[in-house]
């Protein structure tokens, strides 16, 4: 790659993360705030049914740092993050960070992988029908593939694990129990479920064919086809690299909530479940840990899509 | 007589299904002509007389959803020898009633699929085409250079790149882009106008094609860059003596480039022959609209004393409801009383009235 074509990345990657600085501190301010406001502490729920005496309850709190000011405890908090060090868990007392990036790497397999099903199911359809027309076969697949969007994920989730548990005998429950293909089918499961019951198949299908039905009409792809070149290949950039990317990145907060669910019917090691159980602890360092991590694979997915953007566009970069 | 032509297109209909209409939009209704090696023809007419699309339907670009083609186009080169509609009817059915189409059924990806089939070893091959709006022809996400070689690469026996991009940068040379080495590089967004449509030249002529189609080369861009653009392809005219098919609404230009000259009303022919023929200063002795059109070019005194262009009075024509006589009875000022009759109900046919002349108006078939 020239010279010329690495200056204007950067450019994008200083902006882009100057904006996510300031993204964070905004989402573990709002975060605080919400678990600051809610009812109960972690100290209650941990304590609950157990009776102690009052002087043990105040140097339990002090402990974890409760008696300070709302303020006074966010500050503490956003100096410890900076620093990298997150807190630890109310509840286990391991660190918050390593645990949650420890699940995050599940929760980014199941999202970027029910990404690429949602993709490779639906790209082909929107692609063919926007560069050939809609013929009945893609016709019947559009159809269909707006149906299978309009299922819940839960339900899609349950009826998968009726059918493989109950019918076949082939699944096993928890995680890390199966060996051999097996295990593969575990992983693969979820993460089918979640590409095809988060309701963007049919969202990707009409963004990438208006896309590509767009670009299809333009003078270019006129003089790709009168020069006997490939349409695809000239069409690729525009039409579908871009696209793709901004869905990408417009999607990862809708997946990562639908990601929740699916750990939680499939079992899955990741953050969403993790999110769950320390929303019912009032675990605060787990919750505000990850929602940072989560704003951050936000941000990631849009940095993604500038820096491809830049890259493809030469208009862009000399801007 | 005519020399063997390249090019031979016969009755040529392309409709497009309009269904909030049910009906047609007869972009270009029973056009036949004929282009021979070495010649330029000249196609002109005012804009929507279905001269685009005429163009568009031998390059196989019709294939927006609703157009329908019917007719032949046969080319004939030393290398090849094809007919470029075949089997694009079978793609089409129509449901008919009362006379009326009600519905149109096109199998677009079959007909996609057709004329794929139809165009390999055409497009870029035998048959180049540049057109209108050069910046936006042009794929904004790559060099100019790239597109070239890639062209180049495509049709030639120059498969090494290193050595395409050799020929390209020849080519950019030969179209008169000063640094053409520099200009290489560039993406369509860095390049003016007219230096856009110099590369589009510079790429379509690359590969030695048999038979150029330029749609409005000139059209949109500024009058002194037009001007060098013509200059430009007659230079190259006189020196490949490549077989072209120009088109444009714009006279003058047709006058200083082209050979024959077929003139476009409402999507048929209604005069061709030798251009010095259609196109010399007496009114007479041709048909009624190419003499409007003649009439319609500005000398620069008129200009300067009205301040604006006088087009023919009238409105294009409708190319749905066509009139069951001539399509240019509502504007012709020529009707005589003894041909009355006829111009209003009878549509004339596309006669030879001397040798190579041919006239689709009754005021010639006395
Ligand atoms: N895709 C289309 N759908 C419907 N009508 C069309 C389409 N393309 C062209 N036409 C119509 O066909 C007529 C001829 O167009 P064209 O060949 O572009 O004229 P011109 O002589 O100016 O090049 C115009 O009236 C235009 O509106
Ligand atoms: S046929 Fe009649 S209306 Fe048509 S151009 Fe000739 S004189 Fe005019
Ligand atoms: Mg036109």
């Amino acid at each position: 790659m020239k010279l010329t074509a690495i200056r204007p990345v950067g450019i994008v990657l200083v902006r882009e993360l100057s904006l996510t600085m300031l993204l964070l501190l905004g989402v573990s301010a709002l975060v605080f705030l919400i678990l600051y406001l809610s009812p109960g502490d972690p100290f209650s729920v941990l304590l609950e049914g157990q009776s102690l005496s009052e002087e043990a309850r105040s140097g339990i709190r002090q402990a974890m740092g409760i008696e300070r000011s709302w303020y006074g405890q966010y500050f503490h908090w956003v100096s410890g993050m900076v620093r990298g060090d997150f807190g630890a868990s109310v509840r286990t007392g391991l660190p918050v960070l390593s645990e949650v990036l420890r699940t995050g790497i599940n929760t980014l397999i199941l999202t970027l992988g029910s990404l690429l099903v949602t993709l490779l199911i639906a790209a082909p359809i929107a692609i063919r029908s926007a560069m050939r027309g809609m013929s009945k076969a893609t016709w019947s697949f559009t159809i269909l593939s707006y149906v299978i969007s309009a299922l819940p994920v839960f339900w899609l989730g349950y009826i998968v694990i009726y059918f493989f548990t109950h019918k076949l005998g082939l699944f096993p429950l928890a995680f890390g129990f199966a060996t051999g293909a097996k295990k593969w089918l575990y992983l693969l499961l979820p993460i089918f479920v979640l590409g095809i019951g988060n309701g963007t198949i049919s969202e990707v299908i009409r963004t990438l064919r208006e896309e590509m039905g767009r670009v299809m009409e333009e003078d270019y792809i006129r003089t790709a086809r009168a020069k006997g070149a490939s349409v695809w290949k000239h069409a690729f950039k525009e039409g579908f690299l871009i696209p793709v990317t901004e869905i990408i990145a417009a999607k990862i907060p809708f997946i990562l909530g639908g990601a929740v669910i699916v750990e939680q019917v499939f079992n899955w090691p990741g953050m969403g479940r993790m999110a769950w159980q320390a929303a019912q602890d009032r675990d605060y360092p787990v919750i505000m840990g990850i929602a940072i991590v989560a704003a951050v694979l936000v941000r990631l997915g849009s940095l993604f899509q500038s820096v491809v953007y830049v890259m493809v566009n030469p208009r862009a970069s000399k801007e | 007589m005519m020399a063997e032509p390249l090019l031979a297109i016969e009755d040529l209909r392309t409709y497009f299904y309009s269904r909030s209409k049910r009906a047609f939009i007869r972009s270009v209704d029973g056009v036949s002509l004929a282009v021979a090696k070495g010649e330029t023809l000249g196609i002109v007419g005012e804009s929507g007389s279905g001269k685009s699309i005429t163009a568009m339907s031998v390059m196989g670009l019709v294939s927006a959803g609703p157009g329908v083609i019917s007719g032949r186009i046969g080319f004939r080169s030393d290398r090849v020898e094809r007919q470029l509609l075949e089997g694009l009817d079978t793609c089409v059915a129509l449901r008919r009633e009362g006379g009326r189409v009600m519905a149109v059924e096109k199998d677009d990806d079959r007909w996609a699929g057709q004329v794929e089939k139809n165009m390999t070893g055409i497009r870029g091959r035998e048959i180049s085409m540049i057109f209108q709006n050069p910046k936006q022809s042009l794929n904004p996400f790559e060099t100019v250079g790239r597109q070239i070689t890639e062209a180049i690469m495509l049709h030639t026996s120059h498969k090494i790149e290193q050595e395409a991009k050799e020929k390209a940068i020849e080519w950019l040379d030969r179209v008169k882009i000063d640094s053409p080495r520099l200009r290489f590089d560039n993406h369509p967004f860095g390049l003016s106008g007219g230096m856009c449509q110099r590369a589009m030249i510079a790429m379509a002529l690359s590969c030695e094609p048999h038979l150029l189609i330029a749609d409005e080369p000139t059209t949109g861009l500024d009058a002194t860059i037009q001007s060098k653009i013509v200059d430009l392809l007659a230079e190259l005219k006189s020196e490949l003596g490549i077989t072209t098919m120009l088109i444009s609404h714009d006279i003058g230009i047709i006058g200083r480039l082209s050979d024959t000259v077929a003139v476009m009303y409402g999507g048929t022919v209604v005069e061709s022959g030798p251009a010095k023929d259609v196109l010399s200063c007496s009114p007479e002795g041709k048909h009624p609209y190419t003499a409007a059109l003649l009439a319609s070019i500005p000398s620069s005194d008129a200009v300067r004393e009205k301040g604006h262009l006088q087009a023919i009075e009238g409105d294009v024509l409708d190319t749905i409801n066509i009139p069951a006589g001539c399509r240019f009875y509502g504007r012709c000022s020529r009707v005589t009383d003894k041909i009355r009759e006829k111009c209003d109900k009878q549509e004339p046919d596309l006669r030879e009235i001397a040798s190579g002349r041919r006239v689709r108006c009754w005021l010639y078939f006395e």
